[in-house]
């Protein structure tokens, strides 16, 4: 089991600056429209990211497991678009919320609906199931594997070495003020609108079939 | 119509400073454009620059005569450099060696290091890399600043002449203007982010309207259809809304790079500073602002924003003359003398920037004029 675990890791590490383009143009821009400039605040938005990959990771894990032992792969092709679409208009939703709902200073004591501060988690969740060249890697190892907890054993692995290039994301926003959250607003509804337009693009034209 | 009067006592001092300008922009551009054509068109656009220079000495109007030098220089840009991209006239061009666009090549990042790679190679200035390019956005950007926008970029004059077309605006920004005035910043952020994912130069394939061409988008016809209608959207809001508003819409809401310049642009020690004193609250300056860049702060004084390309339009429209240039904010003593007036930081700051613009578009603005030659003869 430990050597799984560090086998996954070793891709993570070979491969984790891959991940941190997929998930930079989705987590930076929420982190910049509703971090602070508090450590306390962003760790906590970062943590919900990591535990949405995570819940994302383990459940491919598993579902790439049984396939194995079924001797094929079972996944839900239009989870993803979907995912993405859903992600893309909520966080398009929020930005439109922030932006309309006035100047900055008032902005930041405006109470924020709970689902929106679940947010992070989604946002994680649809880049953990994004299928990249690493984490295809992966996928084929599992179906190789086939067995669901050596399985979550190795994505656990690769989980924890692809985070690692994630987590500087937080040493920038100590910084963050009035200013930044406004810039971080307006990106956040571009972001929302370019992943959204992405997974609605992907549902139509069923590309995922 | 006022009749014309010569004000002898201008003539000599307007005459230097036109000279000071003509004779770095002459050797600079001699160098540039003598590379491939006759130095005669860089003499002919270094005295266009000088003349510009003779004009706002002499009126000591900066915004009017600016802007006839930077629309020239865009249209000059356009007219070389973007009809070369349908007739391949490269042959003649500083270009040569670029594909399509000089600035597509800087976020296609591989192409990119590849270029620096030919340019250390083979002792080539002109090939475009991350350190020709570089050192000369540093040059720029601590001689000018916040000014590329206003003098040098060879896009944003179009924009600014067509803004100058209208006599009233037909359409007023309102909460638009307020609200998305950061938008330029937020697209930057995520088109490093997008460009970052890709690997792809994102703005050029989805947004930029001054490809003028399909040559290099997106193989996949609906992909390709999405960045069509983008570009048309785009080109429309850089032709009609100038046209519109009586504002730089393009350069003001959709240009990342001016986001980027209005960032790193206070290294530059020129500012437009307002004098609260002066001011009787007339919001003329707001509404003069073409870059949206002058908000009316509680209080009614004129807040600028970090978004000012310093290109004058409010020192010209101000009833009070309540707009400077400033080094950081503080004027020189002033001199009352013909030659003496020559020493404020008005005129430091013009040389600075025509000087530099003229020297910049030498990459194309010779080479325009000898196009227009040949044309006007019927030759190629």
């Amino acid at each position: 089991m430990p050597a799984l675990f560090f086998e996954g890791a070793l891709l993570g590490l070979s491969t984790g600056f891959y991940c941190l383009t997929a998930c930079l143009p989705l987590l930076a821009p929420y982190l910049m429209a509703e971090g602070r400039a508090l450590w306390k605040e962003n760790v906590k938005i970062l943590l919900q990211f990591l535990g949405g990959r995570l819940a994302a990771y383990l459940i491919f894990a598993v579902l790439a497991s049984l396939a194995g032992q079924a001797g094929k792969y079972v996944m839900p092709g239009w989870l993803l678009p979907a995912a993405t679409a859903a992600c893309g208009l909520t966080m398009a939703a929020l930005a439109v919320f922030r932006i309309s709902a006035g100047p900055s200073a008032c902005l930041l004591k405006a109470d924020l609906n709970p689902f929106f501060k679940r947010l992070p988690l989604a946002i994680g969740f649809v880049t953990g199931i994004n299928i990249c060249p690493p984490f295809a890697a992966g996928l084929l190892r599992l179906l190789e594997i086939a067995d669901v907890p050596r399985g979550v054993a190795y994505f656990t692995g690769f989980f924890c070495a692809t985070s690692l290039f994630v987590s500087p994301v937080l040493l920038g926003t100590p910084w963050l003020g009035p200013r930044a959250n406004d810039i971080g607003r307006l990106t956040l509804l571009l972001a929302g609108l370019w992943y959204a337009a992405l997974g609605l693009t992907g549902l139509l034209t069923g590309q995922w079939a | 119509m006022k009749p014309l009067r010569v004000e002898r006592e201008k003539i000599l001092p307007a005459a230097l400073f036109a000279l000071l300008v003509l004779v770095p922009a002459f050797y600079f551009s001699g160098l540039i454009a003598g590379r491939e054509i006759s130095r005669y068109y860089a003499l002919a656009w270094s005295l266009f620059a000088a003349a510009i220079a003779f004009a706002i000495a002499y009126t000591e109007r900066v915004a009017f005569y600016r802007r006839i030098f930077f629309g020239v220089s865009a249209l000059a840009f356009l007219f070389h450099f973007k009809t070369g991209l349908f007739v391949d006239t490269f042959e003649a061009s500083c270009f040569k060696d670029t594909p399509f666009c000089h600035i597509a090549i800087a976020p296609a990042f591989l192409n990119y290091l590849y270029q620096q790679y030919l340019a250390l190679m083979s002792p080539g200035w002109k090939l475009w890399g991350p350190l020709t390019l570089g050192a000369a956005w540093v040059f720029v950007t601590l001689a000018l600043g916040r000014g590329w926008c206003a003098w040098a970029c060879f896009y944003g004059g179009i924009d600014d002449a067509l803004s100058a077309r209208p006599g009233r605006p037909l359409l007023k920004l309102g909460w638009f203007e307020r609200k998305f005035r950061d938008l330029p910043a937020a697209l930057l952020v995520f088109l490093l982010l997008a460009s970052f994912a890709y690997m792809l130069p994102v703005y050029c394939l989805w947004l930029c309207p001054f490809k003028l061409t399909g040559a290099f988008l997106d193989a996949e016809a609906p992909a390709r259809k999405i960045q069509y209608a983008l570009m048309g959207l785009a080109m429309t809001a850089l032709v009609l809304g100038p046209l519109l508003t009586r504002k730089r819409i393009f350069c003001s809401y959709l240009c990342p790079f001016a986001a980027w310049q209005a960032f790193w642009g206070r290294l530059n020690p020129f500012r437009v500073t307002a004098d609260a004193g002066k001011c009787t609250s007339c919001l003329v300056c707001v509404a003069a602002c073409p870059m949206a860049a002058i908000r009316c702060a509680p209080g009614g004084q004129p807040e600028i924003l970090a978004y000012c390309n310093l290109c004058g339009q409010c020192l010209d429209a101000c009833p009070g003359g309540g707009f400077s240039y400033t080094v950081f904010g503080l004027e020189l003593p002033a001199r009352l003398s013909p030659f003496g007036r020559l020493l404020a930081v008005k005129y430091f700051y013009v040389f600075s920037a025509l000087t530099l613009a003229a020297v910049f578009s030498a990459l194309w603005g010779p080479a325009a004029l000898r196009d227009l030659t040949l044309l006007v003869r019927g030759g190629q």
